[in-house]
């Protein structure tokens, strides 16, 4: 509650100032029969929708940093942080290895579920590493504009990675699909989120008759496999070489 | 159209048979031998005749051509030929193949063949006018009377007999002929703009505005993009701003829609009449999407000495020297390039092998070495004789590519006749179009030395305004000028006052640029 009523002030404080920068200069009307009547397109011979682009990618390493959120992880540790290098083949198109370590420990419902039943999920094998091949397909590259004098350029970006997920005793291969938005603040830092749909064998942690401190801790090999779903929300920092 | 080849067809059938039979009845003067030869090879070559015209009757136009290619160059078929080529031309006309079929139909109006002639030169006009070719329509039109053209062909010999007279300045005429057009024609709306233009050259720009409304009217239901709506309400806007209407004319230009060929030319002129009318404000609006990075292929040298114009009225002294430097930086090396270019060449084939180059650049992605900057040869290529000859040079192109795409009738006499044609003419057409280009870089050069003696008189123009500007404000009575803030930030965040090539430009936002400043002048 107190977290949301925070949350709201920041917002409104943020409004504030830009609404301030936004209204600065003077306040300039003009004829409205010289505003554009229709909404479209002037006619060229090689329509090209930007001219001199503020983000050029194309030819061009990017490098990230990230904080990963597993959002439907249940018992492992949900955050993880990771580098990515990508090469930009085209201004459509991104090639990348992205690099992910596992924070150790358990997930805050494991420790609820060890507080009040006592099962020890420790026992169970957690990711440790995620290493994927990832493909950035770039749909839409736009703009927006915060204030007259702050415009950020955005691209957004479809993704799909192919790549291990390395468990303490094995590691599995792993596949991914995903959707991403880059903000640019600068010609060369951006913000980077990547919400992601992972597909991996994994080991099912519940295993009955293993987890409470008075039963024989299993070995890893004693878990089941299935194939397992997760989402994961990336958040990084990037930077256009 | 069908029917009617049919008909002729067989009605040919009969002609022969009967023309032979005539002859039978003469005496023979030679020897027997001979004459039972003779007499054999004829009628052999009758049958193969009567073979073919049945072929073209049965729709096997590429059999009954090539044979009567054949029979068209036998000595003992003279009498037929007319016949023979003009049933030959239909067929290749039904082959698509107009420009050799045109040239069967030169052949048969030259032997003035009662009957064929004049059938030939109907064919010869439609050829002509499907290929844009006016060397063959204007023969065509020369040869005969038009009153002896059928009706359905009247409309389309008057709108290009009244295209010749407007290219011959011969503006009463050519409105005249235009006028003769009638409606529901294909041709009628075309004609009534070319009567507008032809009016307007006239000087009778009331004439014009009423021709130039009359057309909208009749389009008033077309799609708003529409080719003939929007030439109409440009021609509207162009004899308007002749009647020195300004108001009327900003507000016609205006109507011209964004999403046409028209819309760029329509915004460079508007700003004329924005100036004209002492809307500087409104003209310099014009200049931010004018003079964006998205025409930056286009050659305007005008719309920056207006620009600087237009800066001068409000006293915009700093603005003016970079837009003047503009032009210079643009255009110098621009004027330079033409001369270097002219002076190192004279053959046409230099001026069409860089245009072709320009033209390549025009319609792919790919770039090409030019020896002129792209600007100009753009420019050519957009002029209405260039492109009329580079559309002819398409059709041939798809003519040949007709004829190779069926290896039998390439191989066949006829194909390597018709090739051997096509190859000529395009060589022929390459050599006019190059000369076209030289004389319209001459016009350039002619052109942009007027502009430097203008941009010339602007940038004196400015130095004594300047000077004024200095006195006043010794004087105490100069006012802000917020053009003595030298950091061009300034200006970008104020509304792109100053369009500095640096920002990003979205193709949406073209034509939603304004001009936020103020005058300066006191």
């Amino acid at each position: 509650m107190l977290k949301n009523g925070f949350k709201a002030v920041a917002i409104i404080i943020l409004a504030l100032l830009l609404h301030k920068a936004a209204f600065a200069a003077e306040v300039i009307e003009l004829p409205p029969e010289e505003l554009a009547q229709e909404s479209v397109l002037p006619v060229f011979d090689k329509p090209v929708s930007v001219k001199n682009r503020n983000v050029v990618t194309d030819k061009r390493i990017e490098a990230d940093i990230f904080y990963g959120y597993a959002m439907t992880e249940p018992i492992a540790n949900v955050s993880k942080l990771g580098l990515g290098i990508y090469y930009n083949t085209s201004e459509s198109s991104a090639w990348g290895l992205l690099l992910a370590k596992n924070f150790a420990g358990l997930s805050s419902y494991a420790e609820q579920l060890d507080e009040q039943f006592n099962l020890k999920f420790d026992r169970a094998p957690s990711p440790e590493l995620t290493a994927m091949l990832d493909y950035n397909l770039k749909a839409f590259y736009g703009k927006m504009s915060l204030s007259k004098s702050l415009v950020i350029n955005t691209i957004l970006f479809g993704s799909a990675s192919a790549g291990v997920v390395k468990y303490v005793h094995k590691t599995y291969p792993a596949v991914a699909v995903g959707l991403g938005q880059k903000f640019y603040f600068t010609k060369n830092w951006s913000l980077r989120f990547d919400l992601r749909l992972y597909a991996n064998q994994a080991p099912v942690p519940f295993l009955a008759g293993s987890l409470k401190p008075n039963e024989p801790v299993p070995d890893y090999s004693d878990f089941e496999e299935r194939v397992t779903f997760t989402t994961n929300l990336d958040v990084g920092l990037s930077y256009l070489f | 159209m069908k029917k009617l080849l049919l008909l002729l067809i067989a009605s040919s059938l009969v002609v022969p048979l009967a023309s032979s039979a005539q002859r039978k009845t003469k005496p023979r003067t030679r020897t027997t031998a001979p004459l039972y030869n003779s007499n054999t090879r004829e009628a052999t070559l009758k049958n193969q005749l009567s073979n073919a015209l049945r072929m073209a009757q049965g729709g096997q136009y590429e059999a009954a051509a090539n044979n009567l290619f054949t029979l068209s160059r036998r000595s003992e078929l003279a009498a037929e030929r007319p016949q023979i080529k003009y049933i030959l031309g239909t067929m290749l006309m039904e082959l698509k193949l107009n420009q050799t079929a045109a040239f069967q139909f030169v052949d048969v109006i030259r032997t003035k063949h009662p009957k064929y002639s004049k059938l030939a030169i109907e064919k010869l006009s439609i050829v002509a006018d499907t290929l844009g070719d006016d060397t063959i329509l204007n023969y065509a039109i020369s040869r005969v009377d038009l009153n002896d053209f059928p009706s359905n062909l009247r409309d389309m010999i008057n709108y290009r007999l009244g295209e010749i007279r407007l290219r011959n300045r011969e503006f009463r005429q050519a409105a005249e002929l235009f006028g003769k057009v009638s409606f529901g024609s294909s041709y009628y709306f075309q004609a009534l703009y070319n009567k507008g233009l032809a009016e307007l050259e006239e000087n009778q720009p009331s004439l014009a505005i009423g021709t130039f409304n009359k057309m909208l009217d009749a389009r008033r239901k077309a799609p708003v993009t529409d080719t003939n709506k929007v030439a109409a309400q440009m021609g509207l806007a162009r004899a308007l701003y002749q009647k020195q209407d300004w108001e009327a004319s900003i507000e016609a230009y205006a109507q011209v829609p964004r999403d046409t060929l028209m819309w760029h030319d329509a915004v460079f002129e508007q700003s004329w009449a924005m100036l004209r009318a002492a809307r500087f404000r409104s003209a310099l609006s014009n200049f931010q999407t004018l003079h964006s990075a998205y025409y930056e292929d286009f050659y305007m040298p005008e719309s920056l000495l207006l620009r600087a114009i237009v800066y001068l009225y409000i006293c915009k002294y700093d603005e003016m020297e970079k837009v003047l430097s503009l032009f210079e930086k643009t255009y110098g090396p621009v004027r330079s390039k033409i001369g270097d270019f002219l002076k190192s060449t004279n053959e046409a084939s230099a001026f069409y092998a860089e245009i072709e180059k320009a033209h390549y650049m025009k319609t792919t992605d790919k770039s090409s070495n030019l020896r002129l900057p792209y600007i100009v040869l753009r420019n050519v290529l957009d002029q209405g004789d260039v492109k009329r000859s580079m559309h002819y040079l398409e059709k041939l192109n798809q003519e040949r590519a007709r004829v190779e795409s069926n290896p039998a009738f390439r191989a066949s006499p006829l194909g390597q006749y018709a090739l051997k044609i096509l190859a000529n003419r395009g060589k022929n057409t390459k050599f006019a179009v190059g000369d076209m280009v030289k004389a319209h870089l001459l016009n350039m050069r002619v052109e942009l030395r007027d502009l430097y003696e203008q941009a010339g008189f602007i940038r004196y123009e400015m130095i004594t305004g300047r000077k004024e500007s200095i006195k006043k404000k010794i004087s105490g009575k100069d006012i802000e000028q917020i053009d003595e803030n030298i950091d061009r930030q300034f200006y970008i965040q104020n509304g792109y006052e100053y369009y500095p090539f640096q920002g990003e430009y979205w193709l949406d936002e073209v034509g939603n640029y304004h001009y936020l400043g103020k005058q300066s002048c006191e």
